[in-house]
């Protein structure tokens, strides 16, 4: 296996982890099948070019990142997405709709062409001898350190119990004194904002433009049911199967085969492991 | 308008299809365009090789079958081992449109790629926005009609009940994974029916024919119209397409309003356009509820297997790392009443479980007679000849209290032809009447009320109706007076000894209540902690020192 | 701030402006272009060059006399729903002649629909192979693309060892069957091909291949979201000091979506840039600037092939004398008209058009060769 395959891989494990992280939260914690979450890593990746249309600073990308895709998030989720919890297949057909609410509103707003955004590192930096993109690098590294924060966070943080306790019984969650309304809407917008920080940071080595998000949707989704719901190194299991299948296939065979592998894999687990590799719903 | 509606009517069609399935199983189909884009495929290829309109239809009969026949197949393997509808199975049927509409664009030497196939003429060479169009008109209405027809059947109550509670619907002995299998098969014959039509009508087949987009679309179409309703999802193909023709070119926020529609649907009227239609329609014509009325004697049930001991042979059970059975072993009388008890944690439902099928045990083995019957699935269960009640009453919560009996009496009587006549929604039992015509049963006054606004001690009758109305020869009943006034648990504990008496059958009971327990019971099986502490009459039991000590332990 | 209404309002401004001479028009003229779907991008400037195209005509004297007026459809949705707009228009507002700007499947579906019984005029780059009654193709073929500016490209950047990708389906295989005759006859050897599903967006293995390949060309025939995805990466990964790249459907918005960072020796070859500097191409492109203000939807070839699409109709309707079909068979070949492209004839039913190179280093197109009368290499007959 030649070092670029091993960065490829790396790269594409961890920057699907990403963004199936906010999908992982939303569906595996809150039981929202969220079909708008391609079109929050899609509000993401707009993050840079609201801030150069309103003359602001760079640094100011990951702020203004935030406050978007965070008022969206709440807004819809006072409005609608509060009616669908326990409404599994409801939220599924809701939230498709808001994904086409969602681009159209972009397409309004920012019209229907192309954008570009400059990474902030540029050139190509040599790793294990190959030369390798400089940002890719530094994202690589920076989401393995992320995901590491978070599982310590995870594992210790008196919210992320609160969080298990209401999933596993909201009723009962209720009645020891959570706000489960406040917990859930928390939930789903921290989901959606993680999703809108992976579009922030794909952004320079991607497309830009309202259709974006569908992308991002399948993938994740499928990265989650073959890992299993519910855990961090589910997710990790998932993205490292899905997108590993992908970059793997598509460098030995073609992109064709490597696509049609993860579909056919994908399946499988649905069927025979429907819980996936790993699963705390047990 | 000829050339704009027949288009629609295709889709409603297939979106008619969908609300069959998904309005009545529950299961949500997001895949539909795979059958309806390979049958428009498979339409293209032979109307291209030869116009022959004989040659054609016989072509059509096949495909369509074989369709529903692989529709089945697959959706049955899925199903089964699993009692509910999960998100798992609709991203199954997402990922097969996907692969189909993938492999659809590359086999260009076979499906002409993305540009697709075309230079076929229409079936029979009719013009497909004249002649043609009265061809799609009659398969609308023979589908509409079919769909009116099956609502009156059988089948739509066994639908709607295994959408309600599929454990229960197993436990009274129907296959839920094929039932569910059945529906997805003839939902996908549908599907492929409207992919012929759209072939011959269009012209051309390209890969979005048989694509994601267009699933989702049916979908949309579907659950706008009305999932519940045979002409809602045509209604909401019609009233979409129409919108969408008209205003698309010169409305920009066509698709702005569309997702905000579709929303608003989702959130405020799952039923769709069809039951605002239908509520405005009854508020003029109000319709009264009409019980079913049962009138025609049930045939003998097939469940009545002659009575055999119970024999449970070092039974283990382990669920992950917990132990819940322990190597239980004890061989009960072939007829008499059975109590279980034991303190909470010991076993008792779990043992049941392993009986019924719900749980399968990881080690030894239980046996009716000569017959092993662990680890097989819970709808083999009545089949021999075992009854279940649970727990907690385990009914049909959005049917009313007649159809929930008229179901229980289809439960293990019920015949393949059956399916297809309306007598069978008339059966009952004599034994049956003898249950509800017992004054102090308090269900006949009740037989059109939704069972959900029953209180919960007639829910227990109600479900230890259902369950005897196939007489199972082995009746297990897992507290059956939980919830119960005193005069109801005189009742019901009269009841069951009837019922052990008039079968000669064995009944199994979980019960906490001791008086309950020493009045009916010929012999007491005590569980403690996964294994059995003692299996005698009452009065053994109760001097027992062992079962003492458990029970001073403090648990009740 | 709304970019999508702006085009629309000064549609209707101009719809306004022409309200006078669509009063009295006599001949409708239906415009398939497309507002939704994948190339939903370039419906607004689609729109907008064929109204000035319109606007033109009935100022020089219309169509036999008679003043047209356009129709819109959009045509942006899978083709069944595209032939039914389509047949709106014709059955339902008596639509009497068609020009459309879509893909190749809806263009099939027109043709079973049409049964060369009122002209159309396809105007999108397209893979060839596609000859009918009443259809008439404005658009640039792979033959006429790639033909001149192999060569040229060869020989101008010393390049031999060309690498081919595309997405996976008929355009990109029609075009690349093609290009490996004009790289062999240049010289030069193909050191590999690779086609990637739609739904792919992740270049890396592919720009792994190219790399590994050793190749000093890419002729890219990946579309829209794919073909910026490519480029994006491509510029990531150092590729472009390796390789030069050729694109056949790389116009004005995909190149601003690539980035000025990206887009180093890219090249684009077309029958249409903006920044053509022939007098008729800076006069069309000041009336669209003036007509549909400086911040209108940026003119590109897609676009601007709605333009040519209806001179062509007015300039063979008129050679013929009626829109008749049969009339306008007989009389298309060898027609000539002048465009914004340049001069233009009308041979095998396909359109002998200028064909430029452009540069698209730092971002903007710079057009370094331009080839003139350039016929396709598809030839319908009568």
């Amino acid at each position: 296996m030649s070092s670029v395959l091993l960065l490829n891989l790396a790269w594409q494990i961890s920057t699907l982890a990403l963004v199936a992280l906010g999908l992982a939260i939303v569906f595996g914690k809150l039981r929202i099948m969220n079909m708008a979450h391609g079109e929050f890593v899609m509000i993401g990746a707009y993050a840079p070019v609201i801030t150069s249309m309103l003359g602001l600073p760079g640094w100011l990308q990951l702020p203004v990142c935030l406050a978007t895709v965070g008022f969206v998030a709440f807004v819809l989720e006072r409005t609608i997405i509060r009616h669908l919890y326990g409404r599994m297949f409801d939220s599924l057909l809701a939230t498709w709709g808001i994904a086409i609410l969602l681009r159209e509103i972009v397409e309004l707003v920012f019209g229907r062409g192309y954008q570009s955004v400059s990474p902030p590192l540029t050139g190509t930096f040599s790793v294990l001898g190959a030369d390798y993109p400089a940002y890719r690098i530094a994202v690589i590294i920076g989401i393995v350190l992320g995901f590491i924060g978070l599982y310590l966070w995870n594992t210790r943080s008196k919210v992320a119990t609160q969080i298990k306790a209401m999933v596993g019984n909201p009723e009962l969650a209720e009645a020891i004194g959570i706000d489960t309304a406040r917990l859930s809407a928390g939930a789903f917008v921290f989901g959606c904002c993680t999703a809108g920080v992976a579009g922030l940071i794909l952004a320079p080595t991607v497309r830009i433009e309202p259709m974006m998000g569908l992308d991002y949707l399948i993938r994740s989704f499928f990265a989650l049911v073959v890992g299993g719901l519910g855990s961090l190194e589910g997710l990790g299991i998932g993205a490292g199967i899905i997108a590993g299948t992908q970059t793997f296939l598509g460098a030995v065979a073609s992109q064709t085969y490597g696509y049609l592998a993860v579909l056919t894999l994908s399946i499988l687990f649905l069927w025979l492991k429907p819980n996936g590799v790993r699963s705390s719903s047990h | 308008m000829a050339y704009q509606i027949g288009l629609y009517l295709i889709y409603g069609i297939a979106a008619q299809g969908i609300g069959f399935l998904w309005g009545k199983t529950g299961v949500l189909p997001l895949g539909q365009s795979l059958f309806f884009g390979i049958a428009a495929y498979v339409t293209a290829i032979t109307l291209k090789v030869d116009g022959n309109l004989f040659l054609n239809l016989v072509l059509a009969a096949m495909v369509l079958a074989l369709i529903a026949g692989v529709a089945f197949v697959l959706a049955t393997l899925v199903f089964r081992g699993r009692n509910e509808s999960g998100p798992y199975f609709s991203l199954i049927t997402l990922a097969l449109v996907m692969i189909a509409e993938q492999v659809a664009g590359t086999a260009t030497s076979l499906t002409g790629g993305f540009n697709g196939m075309s230079g076929f003429n229409s079936l029979g060479d009719l013009d497909p926005f004249g002649n043609f169009y009265y061809v799609i008109v009659a398969a609308t209405v023979a589908v509409s009609l079919l769909l009116f027809i099956l609502n009156r059947l059988p089948i739509n109550l066994i639908a709607k009940a295994v959408l309600d509670n599929e454990p229960r619907m197993q436990l009274l002995g129907f296959p839920t994974h094929m039932i569910k299998g059945a529906a997805f098969a003839f939902s996908a014959m549908i599907a492929a029916m409207a992919g012929g039509l759209f072939a011959s009508h269009q012209g051309i087949v390209t890969p979005t024919s048989t694509g994601f987009a267009l699933s989702a679309e049916m979908v949309i179409l579907t659950a706008v119209g009305g999932r519940f309703h045979v002409l809602g999802p045509l209604i909401g193909a019609v009233i979409v397409g129409w919108a969408s023709a008209e205003l698309r070119g010169s409305f920009p926020y066509w698709e702005l309003l569309m997702a905000l529609v579709f929303i608003l649907v989702v959130l405020k009227a799952p039923g769709g356009i069809a039951e605002l239609l239908e509520a405005a329609f009854r508020r003029v014509w109000p319709k009264t509820p009409t019980p079913l009325t049962p009138s025609v004697v049930a045939p003998p049930t097939r469940s009545g297997t002659r009575p055999a001991p119970l024999r449970f042979e070092d039974v283990q059970l382990k669920i992950g790392v917990v132990r819940i059975l322990n190597g239980v072993s004890f061989e009960t009388p072939a007829t008499g009443i059975v109590s279980v008890i034991g303190p909470n944690g010991a076993g008792k439902t779990s043992a049941l479980n392993t009986i019924t099928g719900n749980l399968n045990v990881t080690g030894g083995r239980i046996m009716l007679g000569e017959v092993r019957i662990d680890s097989r699935p819970p709808h083999n269960a009545l089949g021999n000849g075992i009854g279940r009640k649970l727990q907690v009453p385990s009914v049909f919560f959005s049917l009313s209290v007649s159809e929930n009996l008229a179901i229980a009496m289809m439960a293990g009587r019920l015949r393949m032809a059956d399916l297809f006549r309306t007598t069978p929604l008339q059966w009952r039992s004599r034994s049956l009447s003898r249950v509800l015509n017992n004054p102090s049963v308090p269900l006949k006054n009740e037989l059109t009320d939704p069972v959900q606004h029953l209180p919960q001690g007639h829910r227990q009758f109600l479900e230890y109706a259902m369950t005897v109305a196939a007489e199972p020869s082995v009746l297990l009943l897992d507290e059956p007076c939980a919830g119960l006034s005193p005069d109801e648990t005189a009742l019901m504990t009269e009841l069951v000894r009837v019922y052990q008496i008039e079968t000669a059958g064995l009944v199994i009971i979980i019960e906490h209540d001791m008086s309950i327990v020493e009045a009916i019971s010929d012999k007491v099986l005590v569980l403690h902690l996964g294994q059995v502490l003692a299996f005698d009459d009452y009065k053994k039991i109760r001097d027992n020192p062992d079962v003492q000590a458990v029970y001073a332990g403090g648990t009740k | 701030m709304l970019k999508k209404t702006a085009p629309l309002l000064s549609s209707a401004a101009l719809a306004l402006a022409l309200g006078t001479v669509s009063a009295s028009a006599d001949i409708m003229v239906g415009v398939l272009v497309p507002d939704s779907g994948p190339a939903g991008l370039f419906g607004p400037s689609t729109r907008n060059s064929a109204a000035l195209a319109a606007e033109q005509i009935n100022a020089s004297g219309g169509i036999n006399g008679e003043q047209i007026e356009l129709v819109f459809a959009d045509v942006g949705v899978p083709p069944a729903e595209a032939a039914q707009a389509a047949l709106r228009l014709w059955k339902g507002e008596g639509v009497k002649a068609f020009v459309g700007m879509h893909d190749s499947a809806v263009r099939e579906a027109l043709i079973g629909r049409f049964n060369g019984q009122v002209p159309y005029v396809y105007t999108a780059v397209y893979e060839g192979k596609s000859c009918a009654d009443g259809l008439y193709v404005t658009g640039e073929t792979p033959s006429q693309q790639l033909e001149p500016v192999i060569p040229f490209l060869a020989e101008k950047e010393g390049v031999s060892k060309w690498y081919l990708i595309g997405h996976d389906y008929n355009w990109p295989r029609d075009t690349n069957a093609l290009a490996k005759g004009y790289i062999a006859d240049a010289g030069g050897e193909v050191v590999g091909e690779e086609y990637v599903p739609f739904t792919v967006s992740e270049f890396d293995s592919s720009l792994q291949r190219i790399k590994e390949s050793g190749a000093d060309a890419v002729l890219v025939t990946l579309v829209g979201g794919g073909s910026v995805g490519f480029n994006v990466s491509f510029a990531g990964f150092g590729l472009d000091d390796q390789a030069i790249r050729l694109g056949t459907l790389i116009e004005e918005n995909t190149l601003a979506g690539i980035g000025a960072d990206n887009a180093n020796r890219l090249y684009s070859s077309s029958g249409y840039f903006a920044s053509i500097e022939t007098d008729m191409a800076a006069s069309f492109a000041a009336d669209y600037s003036k007509t549909f203000g400086s911040d209108a939807p940026a003119l590109n070839g897609l676009g601007q092939s709605a333009y040519e699409g209806l001179m062509l109709l007015a300039a063979l309707a008129n050679k013929a004398g009626s829109l008749d079909v049969a009339a306008m068979d007989a009389a298309a070949e060898g027609t000539t008209w002048s465009t914004p492209r340049g001069e233009n004839t009308l041979t095998g039913r396909h359109m002998a058009q200028t064909i430029y190179l452009a540069d698209g280093s730092g971002g903007a197109f710079n057009v370094v060769a331009s080839f003139d009368n350039v016929a396709s290499s598809e030839a319908c007959s009568n």
